[in-house]
């Protein structure tokens, strides 16, 4: 072949090895292979799916994280609980003692009321501003404080009440007060409402025949609430309107169900797998009133301290020992899901080292083979240049000076 | 024979090396000028002068000079021109739009994923303004991603279409002065001579004619004869057909033939071609999985929220606003939800109305499992939304790809093809450099034969006189 020109084919071969070399410099650089997507199109789709998993890997680490502590809050709070029943139950037995004497066992309800208070405490513990047992409703304390809460003692009244609720015509209703000494008594007209009976306890509390501060509230259970701002004053509510439910609460101190559950009974879950879902509270109403009624029986017993029988007294401290393990039983879902979260959070570290480990695979290029690459592409080019500077100024004139 | 005789033999042997160092010297002046095509001095023996009973040779003529030429290699070149540029149209589109599917920052795929954390940590503080304000930000976010991506298409095609009328302007230019080099290259074979300078003008300008559009041509006795690869003439004999362009009912420029045919389509290679193609095919087919990607996510994330309630107990609203999509049409339009990606935006701006409750409490997170799902669950177009994404991701990357294995591989063997043509028609400077010492030494031989002719001469005018006593 009649060769003319070859300076076309060294620039052709300067420009392949001159981009030979760029190609191997950014890859030294970035530690990539895949530097557009024409690099590798299989590979970028892949790196897609692989990035969209791998940010759904960060995010499930990060909601474990997140829920975990709650949890840890929740079954701290239910440790408590547990304790706080371990000792009722101790003072029962003790109160039920039938050598014990009435002083003592005033006492002794005086103490099981301060466990009880320790175990509302619990019951609205919180983490970071979240109330751990208050259902989805997780922003206000889930139970609250209802004085003196009354009920039929076949059960609640027959539906919600509300200050329009219309009271029975001719019903009596009256409300003594351990404080003031006094009794106010309230006969309801035709029209009356629930608004009525409360602005009637208003104007008592004013005139001075109730307490300074007593109102009549209703609660988030559509109860009706009547109490004052101070929790040991005592007062006895009797109705004979059947629309409030038959009173037939004890007089003196504040009762079973004095404290409401404001929360609500739903439980969110939150993904930290793929398909894995753990729920992130438990309902207080689910652990703490339902079942074997851990404040139930706390406040039951209570009452049996203050007025009852040695026998009642011993009844009462089993049903209290049937609400811890009730209460012991529900602590294991829970502490099962935190020793899940902590195994998660194991497998999701270590799934991200094996996600990350495919991506280099995908795209990544390994740092030695770079560096060879780099060096031969280096030797490629000086090759080239060197064969061009040999050849480009050779020609027959140079011979024939 | 006599001196007479020999002297004109010595000086047509003059004339014919001095023809044949122009011949050399012109190669050697057009070495580096493109398109030029060695010229070689034809050099012929005279007929020989018959005396008597012998015949004597009457020395040599310079009957012209002749282009060394290989038509088959110049085609190919041509052809092979045609590739490469298409090639290189697309190559250079698809290289703009290749960074806006990257899979690192702020394109679709990332901000898609954005989202769905956004939404997975919602769920964690359903309540939580801040995580809520989080997912807005997240979807306005994707939106910006989708709208970038179509206007990043949209304006490559803008772009394009200015294209096309400038290729068609500079291929009007270029048929115009091949036409008018037609008669004189005709003229000059007619007279039996080489086409020379003016076939080397008009193969550069079919050469640059290549670059632009899918050209065939056809030698005839008025010139070459050049087409389209549909066969709308471009040149023939000394008329050259222009080409038009118009604005079709697509917004698009059409390019028309000298009869108003529309033969937009027909235009396959070149960088009209490849102009045409990524306008007219590429970007659409892009742009209708990224309209389809974009509807068919925003209606699933908009259905999502349907299936619960807001912070306010509210039935949760839409997510993304989306444009109305129009009726389906027979066949099916080639993109079914226009505009989709490029108009997309947040339907909210208050992050109390992001539908994480399922049951109307304020604290419930049961609905975010069903807008989590979206991410898990196929499109109506058949694949998942991230796997959608990839899809367009794998395109983009195949089809620059493709468009770069082309114009590499075109440009190897346009290199191979010009080292042929150049092997043929090409001016080898140590070859001329040989030719010259031939020729020179040629003239120098034959100026030696004048003068000693010359002396004969002297010798013989003087026989006679005192010297020849």
């Amino acid at each position: 072949m009649r060769v003319t020109n070859m300076l076309p084919d060294i620039q052709y071969q300067m420009q392949q090895s001159q981009q030979a070399l760029a190609t191997a410099t950014q890859q030294v650089s970035t530690g990539l292979r895949v530097n557009q997507l024409s690099d590798d199109p299989a590979a970028s789709a892949n790196m897609v799916a692989s990035l969209a998993y791998s940010a759904n890997i960060d995010q499930y680490t990060s909601n474990a994280s997140s829920i975990l502590p709650r949890l840890q809050t929740a079954d701290s709070a239910i440790s408590s609980v547990v304790t706080s029943l371990n000792s009722a139950i101790t003072e029962g037995t003790e109160g039920a003692n039938g050598s014990e004497t009435s002083a003592n066992r005033q006492g002794i309800a005086t103490q099981v009321a301060s466990v009880l208070s320790s175990v509302i405490s619990q019951a609205n513990a919180s983490y970071q501003g979240v109330y751990v047992f208050g259902g989805s409703d997780s922003t206000t304390p889930p139970f609250v404080q209802a004085s003196t809460t009354y009920t039929s003692s076949q059960g609640s009244a027959a539906s919600p009440l509300a200050a329009t609720t219309p009271l029975t015509a001719g019903s009596v209703t009256t409300i003594s007060d351990a404080t003031t000494g006094q009794t106010m008594t309230y006969k309801a007209a035709a029209g009356d409402t629930i608004a009525t009976l409360q602005s009637a306890i208003a104007s008592a509390a004013l005139a001075g025949t109730l307490s300074a501060g007593t109102t009549a509230t209703i609660n988030a259970n559509g109860q009706l609430s009547i109490g004052t701002n101070s929790a040991t004053a005592g007062i006895a509510v009797n109705s004979d309107d059947a629309v409030l439910g038959s009173m037939t609460a004890a007089s003196g101190t504040e009762v079973a169900n004095a404290y409401a559950y404001v929360g609500n009974s739903d439980i969110n879950t939150v993904q930290v797998g793929d398909s894995m879902n753990v729920a992130t509270n438990l309902p207080g109403n689910q652990l703490f009133t339902a079942g074997p009624d851990v404040i139930g029986s706390l406040s039951n017993l209570i009452t049996a301290l203050q007025s009852g029988s040695a026998a009642q007294i011993g009844s009462a401290t089993a049903a209290v020992s049937t609400a811890l393990n009730y209460i012991s039983e529900q602590r294991i879902p829970l502490d099962n899901t935190i020793s899940q979260l902590n195994s998660q959070d194991s497998y999701l570290s270590q799934e991200k080292i094996t996600l990350t480990t495919q991506q280099t695979a995908l795209v990544g290029i390994n740092l030695a083979d770079a560096a060879t690459n780099l060096s031969q592409a280096q030797l490629d080019n000086s090759a080239v240049l060197a064969a061009a500077a040999k050849i480009m100024p050779q020609t027959l004139l140079q011979y024939l000076q | 024979m006599s001196l007479s005789s020999s002297l004109s033999i010595a000086v047509q042997s003059l004339n014919a090396a001095s023809g044949a160092l122009q011949g050399t010297n012109n190669n050697i002046a057009n070495a580096n000028t493109p398109g030029y095509t060695r010229e070689v001095a034809i050099l012929e023996e005279m007929a020989p002068v018959n005396e008597g009973n012998f015949s004597a040779g009457s020395g040599v003529e310079l009957k012209g000079y002749q282009s060394v030429r290989d038509e088959l290699v110049q085609t190919q070149i041509q052809q092979e021109t045609q590739a490469q540029s298409g090639a290189n149209a697309q190559l250079a589109s698809l290289q703009q739009i290749q960074p806006t599917f990257t899979t690192s920052t702020q394109d679709i795929g990332t901000e898609m994923s954005a989202l769905f954390s956004s939404i997975s940590s919602l769920s964690t503080d359903p309540s939580n303004s801040t995580s809520r304000e989080a997912v807005l930000t997240a979807g306005q976010n994707l939106a910006t991603a989708f709208n970038t991506a179509s206007n990043t298409l949209t304006s490559q095609q803008a772009g394009l279409n200015t294209q096309v009328t400038q290729d068609v302007s500079q291929i009007n230019q270029l048929t115009k002065q091949i036409a008018a080099l037609n008669p004189q290259i005709a003229e000059l074979k007619g007279s039996g001579q080489d086409g020379g300078t003016l076939q080397d003008q008009q193969d550069q300008l079919v050469l640059s004619l290549s670059k632009l559009t899918s050209v065939s041509v056809t030698q005839g006795d008025d010139g070459e004869t050049l087409t389209t690869g549909n066969g709308t003439p471009l040149v023939v004999g000394s008329q050259s057909f222009t080409l038009q362009t118009t604005t079709g009912s697509d917004g698009m420029t059409h390019v028309l033939d000298q009869n108003g045919t529309d033969i937009t389509r027909s235009l396959t290679s070149g960088d009209l071609g490849g102009t045409i193609q990524t306008r007219d095919t590429t970007i659409p087919g892009l742009l209708s999985q990224l309209d389809t990607l974009a509807n068919q996510f925003g209606a699933a994330m908009n259905a999502a929220q349907a299936k619960g309630y807001d912070q306010n107990g509210n039935t949760g609203g839409d997510f993304f606003t989306l444009p109305a999509t129009p009726a389906p049409t027979v066949p099916p339009a080639t993109d079914p939800y226009p505009g989709a990606a490029a108009n997309i935006k947040m339907a909210i701006s208050d992050p109390t109305m992001i539908a994480a409750s399922s049951d109307g409490s304020a604290g419930s997170n049961g609905n975010l499992t069903n807008l989590s799902g979206v991410q898990t669950t196929a499109l109506p177009a058949g694949q998942t939304p991230g796997d959608a994404y990839a899809s367009l991701v794998y395109q983009v990357g195949s089809l620059t790809s493709n468009a770069n294995a082309e114009s590499t591989a075109t440009t190897a063997s346009l290199v191979q093809l010009n080292d042929q043509l150049s092997s043929v028609s090409g001016v080898s400077i140590d070859e001329e450099s040989a030719n010259l010492i031939t020729f020179q030494q040629a003239y120098e031989a034959a100026a030696r034969v004048v003068s000693t002719i010359q002396s004969l001469f002297t010798v013989t005018m003087s026989m006679g006189t005192a010297a020849a006593e």
